[in-house]
């Protein structure tokens, strides 16, 4: 059975600071006019009102990471001779992520596919998933540009989290999801909760509503994306104003590609892996200066058609896209993937392919 | 402390023995220095690593020493960039790391009693060596063996040893061309796919495998075609940048399909099945 | 009306040029997008207002090769043409330029953070307000309040280079000496108070390098030192080291060159405004060299060309 606590706006306070002793916390707060998830302390502003915006990805899958460091030593009695000796770099400490919103949650869902349930699972991902608890705040309102509902999604959605947290009009009703989440719900700060329960239901249709629904996943949706693979001049269309940045990739929730490079000062350094993107022309180039996907339409074409069509074909359907928004709302000319969804969608209708 | 399993943690590595096989690439024997770890180790012929200097990173080479050879590993190093730059300068004694192995191989048990067409050009070589060697360890599993092998010049083609031994061999077809004339060189003048034409091999019982340049690859799977060798019959290997080798990092993808992971080994059927995006 | 005109205009050029590169309506009412036009249908999809803040003109070097390309500028996007033909980087040839006089435009930002980032269901301008509706109901935005910086001591409300002009030309009302007065202000606070604001900005930055791409003046792109190996001056670290290293760079390779279309802020996902470093060097610029980017055709940025005797710089003795 699901725990439900209630939470009175003025003790919210006091309930970050309750669990930032417990474990690390991260709440999205004020930084500049924008809103990051940021480790919670006292001097921090949380803000609550608006989609983070960034994901919480970083939290789990940092955007730098150390995988081991390596140390070169000189032979004491041979000076010719160096040996390497190799430090991996693996500590993580308990985590609590407050505050995301349900697509933010549903992102790590797609990370699992290829990061855990795989026969070479990524310990550095996983040991920071599974370290993690996620609490996830109900959206009390749609944001510009966003459309969970048009890929399964839904503003209260409990997939991926582990306490499912409702704003209502003087407090907050927290519903466990998980046994991670029923241990936070101990918390004595945490009033009987049961009775604000319909209430959240309703709140939750309501903002269902107000979500934009730009197209609907059909079963031949994967197949109609791939049927355009050729079809250079639809994507050259879609493309022309992008700019190849990586403002799209980097913001999205479930956009998971890495680079690992080596950084090296006097006989020592370190492996490190930072996020990449398919939107860069470095990504694919190879040594003999032939890039597979050198041309801005073709690098657009593999962001729509891994989230659209590969991923999906590769894990039993399941869209590599949850619909935060925030590829639409912060690009910087305003490409929107789900009306190059709807674009291909019609494309195919119309042509027959 | 380390985990177990870490798929990104390089296995320490020594050079024993460098081979300067051309102008531009070198061979590399390398012995894992746990040496319990090194008589653990197995691998299947076609099967990639990933070998790290330290400090530089980290590039994809074919082992091509065969699984019948465990003594050491062999990855074949073309100079083309930073990191295969850095590994022509190290020498035999150096450390280097490897993450091996990774990717799919050739399907060599589909190929028993089958006569084995080998088509290769350059470095292209290398993958193909590894199947070749492992075939003549295990000779009497397949029927006739051809390799038809080119390069630029004579002093560009790998393996000099190899090829001497093969072209001794009387259970092995060895064919060698160059693209020009060159002083003392006797033998075939002309590319690799007019070479394929001239020789014309049947298709009938018989696997092509190919492996070099994508010039090369393209024509020579013209001359197959013309041979009446069906989709099935032909196997090439592909390449794609990379950098993770067990398909997350997300650089190597054609489609769903991971290079890395999926690959690099593949049937010009399957090929076919997926998106041209090479 | 400037649209009606502007749309003849359109009309009239597309059967010369493979593409018209103006402004539709995007994801929301809110936001305007670039848009290709190829056939004389899309042509009503155009529009124009406060809305259509992108600088335009960025497209052209990569398509002025080898196709021929008609765009619609601003007065503040004009500059960039000029820039581009000063530094030889698109082929006038291939150009035309549909300049538009502008009245301003919103901060797409600054509108949004009035609202409490609610999606926008509808926008009405109305001379210097705007009126922006969302599921809570209407609001009311003095232009003023919500534009970009740029706008607020515009000196070139008229392009200054075009082939044909949609509307009639505006002149400027911003006092001139005061376009770097926040530069100014800025420069009254300490090394310390400075450096620690820039390092709070910076620690923002996520490297999506959105602003190096949307710049119309970084021409390097894919080449950028900050991705390079070869050569190897930086890594792909997230510390403030990095960034600041970064977007030194991006300040430096625009010396004499950024034409003040602020697309750097514009653009940037995390609210960073770092056209405020490009800014501070533009005054020195102008100071040291007289120059301001993208005003002339026919001038010579300062970066490309030498005297042996720079009237405000003092030689050290030798
Ligand atoms: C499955 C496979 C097998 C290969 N086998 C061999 C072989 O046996 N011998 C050989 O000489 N070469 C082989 N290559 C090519 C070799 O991996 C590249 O030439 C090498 O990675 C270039 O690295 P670099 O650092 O010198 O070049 P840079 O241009 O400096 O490359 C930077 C990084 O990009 C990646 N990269 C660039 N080009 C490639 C590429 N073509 N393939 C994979 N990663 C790349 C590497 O991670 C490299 O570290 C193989 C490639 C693949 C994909
Ligand atoms: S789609 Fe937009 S955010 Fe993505 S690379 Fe293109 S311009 Fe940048
Ligand atoms: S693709 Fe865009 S909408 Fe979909 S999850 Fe990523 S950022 Fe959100
Ligand atoms: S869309 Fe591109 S960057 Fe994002 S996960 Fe897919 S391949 Fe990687
Ligand atoms: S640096 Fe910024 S303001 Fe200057 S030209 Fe580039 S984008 Fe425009
Ligand atoms: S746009 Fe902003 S976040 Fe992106 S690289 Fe520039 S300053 Fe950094
Ligand atoms: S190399 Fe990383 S996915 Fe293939």
């Amino acid at each position: 059975m699901a725990k439900l606590g209630y939470l009175p706006k003025e003790k919210l306070t006091a309930l970050l600071e309750a669990l930032s002793k417990e474990q690390r916390l991260f709440v999205p707060c004020q930084a500049g006019d924008a809103v990051l998830f940021q480790q919670y302390d006292a001097t921090k502003t949380p803000c609550l009102d608006r989609p983070a915006t960034t994901p919480p990805k970083g939290i789990i899958f940092p955007q730098d990471d150390t995988l081991f460091t390596f140390t070169y030593h000189k032979d004491a009695e041979d000076l010719k001779k160096v040996s390497v000796e190799l430090k991996e770099n693996l500590d993580v400490a308990p985590t609590i992520i407050f505050g995301a919103r349900p697509c933010d949650a549903k992102g790590f869902l797609i990370y699992d596919r290829p990061y855990t349930e795989t026969d070479t699972p990524d310990p550095y991902y996983k040991k920071r998933r599974d370290m993690t608890a996620i609490m996830t705040l109900a959206c009390p309102a749609p944001s510009p540009g966003c459309f969970c509902t048009s890929v399964g999604g839904d503003p209260a959605d409990k997939d991926g989290s582990d306490v499912l947290i409702t704003q209502l009009e003087s407090g907050y009703l927290f519903e466990s999801i998980t046994e991670k989440g029923e241990t936070i719900l101990q918390n004595s700060l945490f009033e009987e909760g049961s009775s604000y329960q319909e209430q959240a239901q309703r709140t939750h249709e309501a903002v269902a509503e107000l979500v934009r629904k730009p197209f609907q996943v059909t079963e031949e949706l994967t197949q109609k994306v791939l049927s355009l693979f050729e079809n250079d001049s639809f994507w050259e269309e879609e493309a022309n104003k992008c700019i190849s940045c990586g403002a799209c990739t980097y913001l999205c929730p479930t956009c998971y590609c890495f680079n690992i490079t080596d950084e090296q000062a006097g006989s020592s350094g370190e492996r490190i892996r930072t996020w990449d993107a398919c939107m860069f022309y470095h990504f694919t180039l190879e040594a003999s200066g032939h890039n597979p996907r050198a041309l801005k339409h073709q690098r657009l074409k593999n962001r729509v058609g891994h989230k659209f069509s590969y991923y999906p074909q590769k894990y039993d359907g399941a869209i590599a896209c949850c619909g935060c928004g925030r590829c639409v709302r912060y690009c910087p000319v305003s490409v929107d993937i789900s009306e190059i969804v709807a674009h291909a969608q019609e494309y195919t209708n119309d042509h027959g392919e | 402390m380390t985990t177990v399993n870490n798929p990104y943690l390089p296995e320490l590595a020594t050079i024993t023995k460098i081979i300067e096989e051309t102008p531009n690439i070198k061979s590399y024997q390398v012995v894992f220095d746990d040496q319990e770890k090194m008589g653990r180790f197995s691998f299947e012929p076609g099967q990639v690593g990933q070998l790290s200097v330290f400090g530089t990173g980290e590039s994809t080479f074919v082992i091509n020493s065969p699984p019948t050879r465990m003594e050491y590993l062999q990855f074949s190093v073309m100079k083309a960039g930073e990191v295969t730059g850095v590994l022509h300068d190290l020498a035999e004694g150096d450390q280097v790391g490897v993450r091996a192995p990774l990717g799919n191989w050739f399907p060599y048990e589909e190929m028993k009693g089958k006569k084995i067409l080998f088509i290769g050009g350059g470095i292209g070589l290398a993958p193909l060596r590894t199947l070749i060697l492992f075939m003549l360890d295990n000779r009497d599993d397949y029927d006739d063996i051809t390799i038809i092998y080119g390069a630029r010049t004579p002093p560009d083609l790998c393996y000099k040893d190899d090829l001497k031994d093969w072209e001794a061999r009387a259970d092995v077809n060895l064919i060698l061309t160059v693209d020009a004339e060159y002083p003392e060189w006797d033998k075939r003048i002309g590319f690799v796919p007019t070479v394929l034409s001239e020789v014309a091999p049947s298709s009938e019982n018989t696997v092509a495998i190919t492996c070099g340049p994508p010039i090369m690859i393209k024509f020579v799977l013209q001359g197959l075609a013309q041979l009446k060798f069906k989709d099935e019959q032909i196997i090439t290997t592909l390449e794609k940048r990379m950098k993770c080798g067990i398909g997350i990092c997300g650089r190597c993808n054609i489609g769903s399909m991971y290079v890395c992971k999926d690959g690099p080994v593949f049937s010009l059927a399957q090929l076919k099945q997926i998106p041209p995006e090479l | 009306m400037t649209i009606e005109r502007l749309k003849e205009i359109v009309h009239k050029v597309l059967p010369d040029v493979d593409v018209v590169i103006g402004y539709r309506q995007g994801f929301d009412a809110l936001h305007a997008t670039p848009f290709f036009i190829t056939k004389p249908e899309e042509v009503d999809e155009l529009i124009w207002g406060p809305l259509c803040v992108h600088n335009l003109a960025a497209y052209l070097p990569s398509l002025t090769k080898n196709k021929k390309i008609a765009v619609i500028v601003k007065g503040c996007d004009s500059r960039t043409v000029n820039q581009y033909l000063q530094e030889n980087l698109i082929n006038r040839e291939n150009t035309v330029i549909i300049g538009i006089p502008c009245s301003g435009v919103i901060s797409v930002k600054k509108v949004l953070k009035g609202l409490g980032d609610q999606p926008i269901e509808a926008v009405s301008g109305d001379g210097d307000k705007i009126t922006v509706t969302t599921s809570q109901g209407d609001k009311a935005l003095s232009l003023s309040e919500v534009s970009p910086d740029k706008c607020r001591t515009c000196q070139y409300p008229t392009p200054l280079i075009y082939d044909h002009l949609a509307g009639d030309p505006i002149s400027p009302d911003k006092p001139a000496e005061s376009v770097y007065d926040d530069v100014r202000e800025f420069e009254k606070l300490s090394l310390g108070e400075r450096w620690h604001y820039w390092e709070t900005e910076l620690s923002r930055c996520i490297r999506c390098y959105a602003c190096r791409n949307a710049c119309p003046m970084c021409i390097c792109q894919d080449k950028c030192i900050a991705e390079s190996r070869d050569p190897h001056w930086m890594t792909q670290r997230l510390n403030g080291t990095e960034k600041l290293m970064y977007h030194m760079i991006h300040a430096l390779h625009l010396a004499g060159r950024c034409v003040e279309c602020e697309e750097c802020t514009r653009v940037c996902p995390v609210e960073i405004p770092v056209a405020k470093i490009k800014k501070k060097i533009n005054m020195e610029m102008a100071e040291l060299f007289g120059y301001k980017a993208g005003v002339g055709v026919e001038d010579t940025p300062p970066m490309f060309t030498f005297k042996v005797d720079e009237e405000k710089i003092e030689e050290h003795e030798l």
